[in-house]
């Protein structure tokens, strides 16, 4: 039903978050860029912490068995105390007339019957000491035979069996196996409050209404996160042990939580003191074990891997798994007193009743008008504060400020119990509001506020724990770290990384205001939330808390001065500044206090006026065995200023020397880059070098072979043209053998033209010759004999001397001719 | 008694400490910067005045104050004089009463709120009123300021008794409405006016 309501959560509105608050205009800009940046966070984270809780789920195996153990014991113890009480209250009714209705108190006072069975849950711690110690003797040879789990938890089921003697419950518990245990606790709370109401009819109708919230509120928790659970639960334990300590030793009452009953009537207050004495007995006698239990406990815890569960709280917790890590580190389970919750809220109606008639009244009265103020003014608007979401707020408020009445209500509480109710059920929301301000903010939200004392700006988001001072995102993520670390150091290590972050821009500014409005709304946009937790966690691991508590023991009592003086009426609180103006003024100018004190002189009139006030307000103040000195407030701020600075200015140089460092090594880095370059360079301008050599060669080379070819080609040419010269040649020789042979031919034919004329000629000399021989025959016949005997040796002549003698021949015969002619 | 009394040394007395702007802040006789703090009891409507003056807005589901929240806002006066408010919005609860001084410290205004239809809210005025008396600077500028003046028909405050007490403690008295924004700048300027100039001085 609730969580249908809260389920509404995932429709996101227009101008609100993904956790449906409400986003300033001016970062709805902002919001939507960073929303990507959430989501791949988210998504990261998620993954990183299945890893880690399957890994712890799977080597912590044995332990975790061994823890369930444990755990099944102190449901065996709590069942065990409360028979015991009632035996006890059987036992103090024969000693003394006035309890003697504690054995009915459960129809008379039901308020009364709560605070009895709570009671013994203070004891469980006590009584089980001795058993846990059993347990942690046994350790050494568990760790022995790792592999004898079941023996081992035979062993230890039986235990109770051995050690008690006073009820048969343990015996049936260890037949139940283990694996089901939470689901046996839930029936049997559940077996007990049927019981109850039946017992009590007055509350019964409430009772029955809470209880449907519980049945889902108390099978929560998956076993995953068992482990961490139990280291935390350890831790609230330890915390628990401490303050019980302290309390016998101050002789002081026990936890607030008794101190509710005081509407139920005096008889019940008294027995509670005597129960009170009988446990402080009980513890005197533990207290030896105890202080060895302690050094053994941590021996479960050196297996865990702290650093590793750190590392992973630092980079946020996923949104899933917050409602669920958030209580197991504030240690819920441990805390949890069952029907406690449903206790407190019944007295309402009791106290209803009896309102007109009892002063003690006044101030839950008060509480509850202040709470009906501020319910709607809380995350006005979220869609999971609807009438039921605010009715739960508001039930987790009262009852809150019924279990705490010195604490009661604060604002901030509102702011508180509304974001832990969206994360988780709604009881399990009021006990992890109990953890946080009771053990966490122990102090801070207390009528007197001393422990808030802090400054101007600080002090608003300390008080809130930086709900609406940032955005949601970077809230949850301080949160987160917050209640990883039990303590409050996370809200001076936030504070100082804002400081860090904006310190530079808030120089800038001209006046204080001005820094201020500029750091608020510069703190409201941080929706860097990485970067936020990481510059506090890491930024400022010197801020411990050792560190703290020695400067909140150091300037306490100047604090708790000035409330007191404050509270004074009068003008003693401007006196107070006076005191310190003359501390001042002592050490360096001892004239000026005589002045002081005749001034002062002048203004005891006025003073005395007062004394009576001052009386009253020393028996009206609660007592702090710390006011022994009387420092002044300003003192502090400047102290606490100086020590911020130093802080600041250590973080500074340790980030200077950081970047120095770094710019060092970036440097060398690039020198060694340099060289490696320069290196390569150098090579690779000699390979080019080279390749260039290489190059010209073969440019030579292939300039000769150019030249090579040229030549071959120009002899080529030549050739050819010789060729062709010769083939001219050739050609014109052919034509002169041409022209000769035809010369030739003609002179053959010449020559046989005139050989023909030879012949011719002959023929005609011949006859010529026969025609004078004829003639001389005639004439003389020897003559004709003569020339006929020359004739064949001038044939022969002819043949080699033909031409010319032809020749001559001719020109005889012209001369002839012509001699003749 | 003799060893804790002495009068307020301002001179000799300061230890620097976080208000270096002890009288209100005075820049100039031009520019005035004056420190105010709203005291008044829780849901009254102290921020939604503060928002109204500074912001303009109204926002009926206003969230409740935690510790303290700081706002500035600059008005000009006739005069061409600026006067540059630096408000501390103080947390109503009787709880962070005690954080209070830490805030009405060196402020040189107080506004004191309560609501007209609730008695109480005067009471818690009147409470105020005679702390600051006690505790503030001397010279402080005192208004007593009714709020919710819009809702006459649950009027449980008569504006009489508000005029009547802020005479007689030598304050101004203002009836104004953060919703309406009734009166609000009115509120402002009127303290403006009543500031010590530096010239006079």
């Amino acid at each position: 039903m609730m969580e249908k309501s809260f389920n509404l959560l995932h429709i996101i509105q227009h101008r609100r978050d993904g956790y449906g608050f409400a986003l300033r205009p001016q970062h709805i800009q902002r919001y939507r860029d960073y929303a990507n940046i959430y989501k791949e966070e988210e998504e990261e984270r998620s993954y990183k912490w299945n890893n880690f809780i399957e890994q712890q789920a799977k080597s912590n195996h044995s332990s975790s068995s061994e823890e369930e153990c444990r755990e099944k014991l102190q449901a065996e113890a709590d069942e065990l105390r409360e028979e015991t009480v009632f035996e006890r209250g059987r036992e103090e009714d024969d000693s003394s007339d006035k309890n003697s209705d504690s054995d009915g108190s459960t129809k008379s006072y039901p308020g009364k019957e709560v605070k009895l069975s709570e009671q013994p849950e203070k004891e469980v711690q006590l009584s089980e000491q001795p058993e846990k110690e059993v347990q942690r003797s046994e350790q050494p040879e568990k760790e022995v035979k790792h592999s004898e789990q079941p023996e081992k938890e035979v062993k230890h089921s039986e235990q109770p069996e051995k050690e008690d003697d006073l009820s048969e419950e343990p015996k049936k518990e260890v037949q139940l196996s283990e694996e089901p245990q939470k689901e046996v606790q839930a029936s049997q709370i559940q077996e007990r409050e049927t019981l109850l109401s039946k017992e009590s009819d007055k509350e019964g109708q409430l009772l029955k209404e809470t209880k449907a919230n519980k049945v889902q509120s108390w099978s929560w928790t998956r076993p995953s996160l068992h482990v961490i659970e139990n280291m935390m639960s350890s831790r609230v334990k330890n915390i628990k042990d401490m303050k019980y300590r302290h309390n016998t030793i101050n002789g002081d009452h026990l936890p607030s939580i008794k101190k509710t009953g005081s509407s139920g009537g005096a008889s019940v207050a008294e027995i509670d003191k005597e129960l009170c004495f009988k446990e402080t007995s009980d513890d005197n006698v533990d207290k030896s074990t105890e202080e060895t239990n302690v050094d053994s406990k941590g021996s479960p815890e050196s297996f865990f891997p702290w650093k590793e569960l750190e590392f992973l709280v630092r980079g946020g917790v996923p949104k899933d798994l917050r409602g669920e890590v958030w209580q197991a580190f504030v240690g819920v389970k441990t805390r949890r007193v069952e029907r406690y919750y449903e206790g407190l809220l019944a007295e309402e109606t009791n106290t209803d009743e009896s309102k007109e008639h009892n002063n003690s009244n006044a101030a839950p009265r008060k509480w509850k008008k202040q709470i009906e103020k501020d319910i709607p003014r809380t995350f006005p608007g979220h869609p999971a504060l609807d009438e039921r979401g605010r009715d739960s707020l508001r039930r987790v408020l009262v009852a809150y400020a019924r279990h705490n009445p010195s604490v009661g209500y604060c604002q901030a509480m509102n702011f508180f119990a509304g974001l832990l109710l969206l994360l988780m059920p709604e009881e399990n929301a009021f006990w992890t509001l109990v953890g946080i301000l009771d053990d966490y903010f122990d102090g801070y939200y207390t009528e007197e506020m001393i422990e808030s004392q802090v400054a101007w700006i600080s002090g608003p988001w300390f008080l809130s724990i930086f709900i609406n001072m940032l955005p949601w995102e970077s809230v949850l993520r301080v949160w987160d770290v917050l209640l990883f670390e039990g303590n409050r150091v996370m809200l001076f290590q936030t504070a100082l990384a804002l400081m860090e972050l904006y310190g530079p821009a808030l120089v800038t500014t001209k006046d204080a205001g001005d820094a201020i409005t500029l750091l608020q709304s510069l703190a409201g946009s941080t929706f860097d939330s990485s970067q936020l937790v990481l510059t506090a966690c890491i930024g400022y691991l010197a801020v411990t808390e050792a560190r703290l508590l020695q400067l909140r023991e150091k300037h306490r009592p100047a604090v708790l001065v000035v409330v007191e003086e404050r509270s004074k009426g009068g003008r003693v609180w401007k006196g107070s500044k006076g005191l310190a103006s003359k501390l001042y003024s002592f050490k360096h100018d001892t004239g000026s206090l005589v002045e002081e004190k005749k001034v002062s002189e002048g203004d005891k009139s006025l003073l005395e006026s007062h004394s009576s006030n001052l009386d009253d307000l020393l028996s009206g103040l609660s007592v702090d065995p710390e006011v022994d000195s009387l420092p002044d407030l300003q003192e502090q701020v400047v102290w606490l200023k100086v020590e911020l600075c130093r802080l600041m200015e250590e973080k500074r140089s340790a980030i200077l020397r950081a970047e120095e460092l770094e710019t060092a090594l970036m440097e060398m880095v690039q020198q060694d880059n340099r060289r490696q370059l320069s290196a390569k360079v150098e090579q690779l301008e000699q390979e080019v070098a080279d390749l260039r050599q290489a190059l010209a060669n073969k440019k030579e080379q292939e300039a000769a072979m150019l030249k090579v070819l040229i030549r071959v080609e120009q002899e080529q040419k030549i050739t050819e043209e010789a060729r062709i010269g010769a083939e001219q040649d050739a050609a014109a020789q052919r034509y002169a053998v041409n022209v000769f042979q035809e010369k030739y031919e003609k002179a053959v034919a010449s020559l046989a033209q005139m050989e023909q004329r030879v012949v011719m000629a002959e023929s005609m000399l011949e006859a010529t010759v026969q025609y004078q021989s004829g003639k001389a025959k005639a004439l003389s016949s020897p003559r004709s004999v003569s020339s006929s005997v020359g004739s064949p040796r001038r044939r022969i002549g002819l043949f080699g001397l033909g031409w010319r003698d032809r020749n001559k021949d001719k020109d005889k015969p012209t001369n002839d001719d012509t001699g003749t002619s | 008694m003799g060893c804790s009394s002495s009068l307020p040394d301002r001179s000799t007395g300061r230890l620097g400490g976080l208000n270096n702007s002890e009288s209100g802040g005075v820049a100039d006789a031009k520019n005035l910067r004056v420190k105010l703090v709203l005291l008044g009891d829780s849901g009254v409507g102290k921020s939604c005045i503060v928002l109204r003056f500074v912001r303009g807005q109204f926002d009926p589901t206003s969230k409740v104050t935690i510790g303290a929240s700081f706002l500035s806002q600059t008005i000009a006066l006739q005069d061409s004089t600026t006067v540059k408010f630096e408000i501390w919005d103080t947390a109503g609860q009787e709880r962070y009463a005690a954080l209070a001084p830490l805030y009405y410290r060196g402020a040189a205004v107080a506004v004191i709120v309560y609501d007209i239809t609730s008695p109480e809210t005067f009471n818690k005025a009147q409470y105020w009123v005679k702390e600051l008396q006690k505790h503030g600077s001397p010279d402080i500028v005192m208004a007593l300021v009714g709020n919710k003046a819009d809702l006459q028909e649950k009027r449980e405050v008569p504006t009489q008794d508000g005029i009547d007490y802020a005479e007689k403690n030598g304050m101004f008295f203002m009836e104004t409405s953060a919703k309406t924004a009734d009166n609000i700048n009115q509120l402002f300027e009127e303290i403006a006016k009543r500031l010590p100039r530096p010239s006079s001085t």
